[in-house]
């Protein structure tokens, strides 16, 4: 947006005291939140929270460094099951558990950077589309993983607090996705981040400047795959239980659809996109109960199509989302943002 | 060897009707360069508005059938003109989140309809009867559908070679600004791409829904089509079609002889495999970009 | 201004007031009782739906005749589209913010697994999960009452059947890939060594694999002459399907899944005919089904009686009278039962003590008997074990081939 004069000006962390004073409002308001909504707000906000995890991460390979990824799940399971046995195979305490666990899906991200190296496009996409799904037959496959009939999470201990409700469980997850989210942030702005974007725009180009493209490529699947397996870990702890077909080809696309509805490119906007579409996902299910429209709805159903399927009307309303966002503004939420912003800097001309 | 050649013939079997999605697919990627996610449901709702002609309003099976194609054809333009063609500055990660917008639409409008039981759609060839030869199998209903597979991609290639209107397609998808400067309408080239995109996807589902049919029946062939269209390079038709076979083959090989757990993946680790030697599939041509 | 703050102030008191008298429990008021319950409505799971809509209509056919004990029931179901972190989200939001008495049914392992831990601190009842999983009663928990039979039980049914009845020589098994098809195939691979015999031939189906011709063939090469099928209706009626095709034609055997006649002939074209199922619940009256004796069963009036009046008076237009619908209704009877015995005075421990003492109870569904809890007995949790098994004809009716029989409980698991 605004002119930048220096290099300097640019890594900084809050362009200005006005940034800074928001920065610690938002900052308060986390940590005052469980006190001022519901219980049920605060389970909304840690499934949010575990969400702009993996988006963010998805983001760093999808926006910054230009890979499609639709296998995302995949590495999801691996947090998942590799924290949970990590902790009940090996007696790992939680947080080294996670860190090892979110490492094993970095390795695995690796090991799909690797093919990366030479599709692009829509071979990619098919490419990272089959590691997501063998990796659930896989683990499916692995007795010691509970195999198909899934693996419970042990309690939740951490220096000697047992965290069993949402509130507890809300300040650790909010804390590793605040931290998350700034180390991406701050990576954006490094060498890493400047090879991403090379990448990005030309990659022969960027190989031309000496940017070594196997180990940035590599290393953006690594880092995105790290921090899906990070939230898979901190998932398995919300679902108390896993099985392999949670980890489905759906909640691959679900996490692309946050990133690029909320705008690639961009750290706020993949953020905004995971707090619109999680919220979504949980709430649509209320839309029947809406006054008026529910009712309306429903008769509707009945007139025209069938009571039994009205559920459906989810589906629609989601994708309708979708498109509307997409057309509108192909930056998605963060572009509506710029928009917004720019129309009211300028009014009224 | 018997078995290994009754494999082979199933997997061609199942191959073809990957091969007509795949073709779809191919079809609209070489029009608007995005991996089409909604090519299932786009076959999905013309095959239940056949199953309610034939149920709600007493027409005849053909009749259906023939007003099902129609309808996908004009989905499929509506699809592009509504929609697909509103994108600002579209870019392919956009154009896959629309096309995932429409699948779900059109899914729910399905499921919201037709609910969660299962069917299935009469049809004049029984399902389950077969022919032998020997002690191999091929049913019914697999070589109607092989026949009409090749029939399609015959009239596909007579189209694209000798029709104007296919020849304009084909200038479309090679340099759209040169189409345009000839004189040929680009737009509408693409709108009628996604109709005949739909079309050929729509045969495949009416193929499959004398089997069985449920809202979620064409999610499978989508993304087997896919990868056989990836396979063959996502560009050319003849790669789809034999991709999408290696597809079948392969699946019905592996299950038989190695692992019937990963039956339903091993299609896609072929693939990274074929991508690692051929980046950009089996027959297109490796463009590599300049900067 | 003040007036109105005051007005405002003991209006708000009015009210607390009223909802306060009365019950103190949660959930429980003067003239309600609030029921949860959680299904997929949309989604590829959708098809147990019609198991909350069968709670649904069973409930709302008890308030049409009074409700229990002059109060009425709730029902307050949710669709999470089989997705656990929406189950979590909509199990929350009604029990914190509505309240519920207790909760019934519930379709699916993952989604139950997922708010069971909650439910059992909060110590409120669970009765009757929709799905026949050991991970209810392992171990056995103080409010979760499970009901649904564990699929282990079908399996020994068929197998005995197959092995004993039928003298089959070897008997194959097809799965899916799921908790419901390792179960079946543990099950079947118990009772196999029991009697001695090989497994011909295990078959995994994956979820959602529409090509099941390397699974008819590798079926057909095992040369097993009994087939079990603990897959999905679709799934087992492409297997047959295709079968038919290879001319492959075992003894088709199938668990009380794919156990729903009238469906199951009518999408394979009445390939279905001849197959056995194993059943907890039966679906049809009069002379469509059985010519054994258990058509003068008294239930049997009772499955006739929901299907006029539970089924016709408060289904929706478009819902179809099939066995999901049904085990909705089964699912909710002891529930429904340990009220009306509960009398006025309902609190969920009087619930469970009712619940406890609850013996031989017969409902739509075979016996369900329960005890009080017992931390190494899962059958104190387990209710019912009792299946039959039917062979569909080709009108979509059944013949019935055996009584209730009570299966054995297998602990396994892990």
């Amino acid at each position: 947006m605004d002119m930048k004069r220096d290099y300097y000006e640019d890594v900084k962390h809050f362009s200005s005291g006005v940034m800074l004073f928001w920065f610690a409002a938002l900052m308060i308001f986390l940590l005052l939140y469980p006190f001022l909504f519901k219980n049920y707000y605060v389970y909304v906000a840690n499934y949010i929270a575990i969400n702009i995890i993996v988006v963010v991460g998805l983001n760093l390979l999808v926006g910054y460094t230009g890979q499609i990824s639709l296998g995302h799940a995949g590495f999801f399971a691996i947090g998942a099951y590799g924290t949970i046995s990590l902790m009940t195979l090996a007696n790992f305490p939680f947080f080294p558990a996670l860190i090892c666990a979110g490492l094993i899906a970095a390795c695995f991200g690796f090991l799909l950077g690797l093919p990366a190296l030479r599709l692009e496009g829509p071979y990619l996409a098919i490419a990272t589309l089959g590691f997501g799904l063998t990796i659930t037959t896989i683990i499916g496959r692995i007795d010691i993983l509970g195999g198909r009939q899934g693996l419970h999470a042990p309690d939740l201990i951490i220096m000697g607090h047992h965290l069993n409700t949402d509130r507890q469980f809300y300040y650790l997850v909010m804390a590793i996705a605040v931290l998350l989210v700034f180390f991406a942030r701050n990576i954006t702005k490094t060498k890493v981040g400047r090879a991403f974007v090379a990448i990005r725009d030309a990659h022969i180009a960027a190989e031309t400047m000496g940017v070594n493209l196997v180990l940035y490529k590599t290393m953006a699947f690594a880092l995105s795959a790290f921090y899906a397996g990070v939230a898979g870990g901190l998932f398995a702890f919300v679902l108390r239980f896993i099985e392999p077909e949670l980890f489905g080809f759906f909640l691959s696309v679900f996490f692309l659809t946050m990133a690029v509805a909320g705008g690639l490119g961009t750290i706020a906007g993949p953020i905004a996109g995971a707090i619109l579409l999680s919220f979504l996902d949980l709430e649509l299910r209320n839309i029947l109960n809406i006054p008026y429209v529910g009712e309306w709805l429903k008769a509707l159903s009945t007139s025209y199509f069938s009571l039994t399927g009205v559920s459906n009307i989810q589906f629609i309303v989601f994708g309708a989302i979708l498109i509307a966002i997409m057309l509108f503004e192909p930056l998605g939420l963060y572009g509506l943002w710029i928009r917004m912003k720019k129309y009211w800097m300028t009014w009224p001309f | 060897m018997i078995d290994f050649i009754q494999m082979v013939i199933s997997g061609i079997a199942v191959g073809s009707s990957y091969a007509l999605m795949a073709l779809g697919m191919v079809l609209i990627y070489k029009a608007s360069e995005v991996p089409n996610f909604v090519q299932g449901e786009m076959a999905l709702l013309p095959v239940f508005i056949a199953y309610m002609m034939i149920y709600s309003y007493g027409y005849s099976v053909f009749i259906a059938f023939f007003g099902a194609l129609f309808f996908a054809m004009i989905l499929g333009c509506f699809l592009e003109f509504a929609v697909v063609r509103r994108a600002k500055n579209p870019n392919i990660l956009g154009l896959i989140i629309v096309t995932i917008g429409l699948e779900m639409i059109l899914l729910g409008l399905v499921s919201w309809k037709f609910g969660a039981d299962q069917r299935i759609m009469p049809f004049p060839i029984s399902s389950y009867s077969s022919v032998m030869i020997g002690d191999l199998y091929i049913s019914t209903m697999d070589l109607v559908t092989l026949f009409v597979a090749l029939a399609i991609m015959i009239v596909l290639f007579l189209f694209f070679r000798f029709s104007k209107f296919g020849v304009a397609m084909k200038a479309t998808q090679q340099n759209p600004t040169a189409a345009r400067l000839m004189g040929i309408r680009t737009n509408r080239v693409k709108m009628v791409t996604w109709g005949i995109s739909a079309t050929v996807g729509t045969v495949s589902g009416l193929l499959l829904a004398p089997v069985i049919m449920e809202p979620y029946m064409m999610w499978n062939p989508m993304l087997k089509g896919f990868a056989g269209a990836v396979v063959g390079g996502m560009t050319s038709l003849p790669g789809a079609v034999f991709g999408a076979y290696i597809v079948g083959v392969v699946e019905h090989l592996f299950g038989g002889y190695v692992s019937m757990d990963f039956k339903a993946v091993v299609a896609f680790a072929v693939i990274v495999i074929v991508l690692c030697v051929k980046p950009s599939g089996l027959f297109a041509r490796h463009y590599v970009k300049k900067v | 201004m003040k007036k109105t703050l005051f007005a405002v102030l003991f209006g708000a008191l009015v009210v607390f007031g009223m909802l306060s008298t009365g019950y103190c429990e949660i959930g429980v008021t003067d003239t309600e009782i609030h029921i949860g319950q959680w299904s997929p409505q949309s989604g590829p799971a959708a098809a147990w739906g019609a198991v909350a809509r069968g709670t649904d209509a069973y409930f709302k056919w008890i308030n049409a005749n009074g409700g229990i004990h002059g109060r009425k029931l709730v029902h307050h179901y949710f669709d999470d589209g089989y997705n656990p972190a929406r189950t979590i989200a909509g199990v929350k939001q009604l029990q914190e913010q509505r309240g519920m008495f207790a909760w019934v049914g519930g379709v699916g392992t993952a989604p139950g697994l997922a708010v069971k831990e909650y439910l059992m601190q909060k110590k409120i009842p669970w009765i009757g999960p929709a799905a026949g999983s050991w991970h209810w009663v392992t171990p056995p928990q103080k409010y979760l009452f499970n009901v649904y039979p564990l699929y282990l039980g079908d399996a020994q049914l068929l197998v005995e059947h197959a092995a004993k009845k039928m003298g089959k020589k070897s008997i194959a098994v097809v799965y899916q890939e799921d908790d419901y098809g390792e179960q079946g195939l543990a099950g079947t691979k118990h009772m196999l060594e029991k009697y001695n015999m090989e497994l011909a031939a295990a078959v995994p189906v994956a979820m959602g694999d529409s090509d099941m011709r390397p699974h008819a063939m590798r079926l057909s090469r095992s040369n097993a002459d009994a087939v079990l099928l603990f897959i999905s209706p679709v799934a087992a009626s492409r297997i047959i399907g295709i079968g038919k095709a290879m001319n492959y034609a075992p003894q088709w055997m199938s668990s009380s899944t794919c156990g729903d006649c009238p469906l199951m002939i009518d999408i394979t074209q009445g390939l279905y005919e001849g197959v056995i199922t194993s059943s907890f619940g039966m679906l049809e009256t009069g002379e469509k089904v059985g010519d054994l004796q258990h058509i003068n069963d008294p239930k049997h009036k009772l499955v006739a009686e929901y299907k006029k009046d539970v089924y016709g008076k408060f289904a929706a237009r478009d819902e179809r009278w099939g066995y999901t619908f049904v085990v909705g209704i089964g699912l909710a009877e002891p529930l429904v039962e340990a009220i009306k015995r509960a009398g006025r005075d309902l609190t969920r421990e009087r619930l469970v003590e009712e619940l406890e003492k609850m013996e031989n109870f017969r409902g739509v569904l075979g016996r369900i008997t329960y005890g009080p809890l017992d931390p190494n007995n899962p059958l104190t949790r387990i209710g019912q074990q009792e299946l039959f098994l039917h062979q569909c004809t080709a009108d979509g009716g059944s013949r019935i081939l055996t009584n209730w029989i009570e299966t054995e409980y297998i602990p396994m698991g892990h």
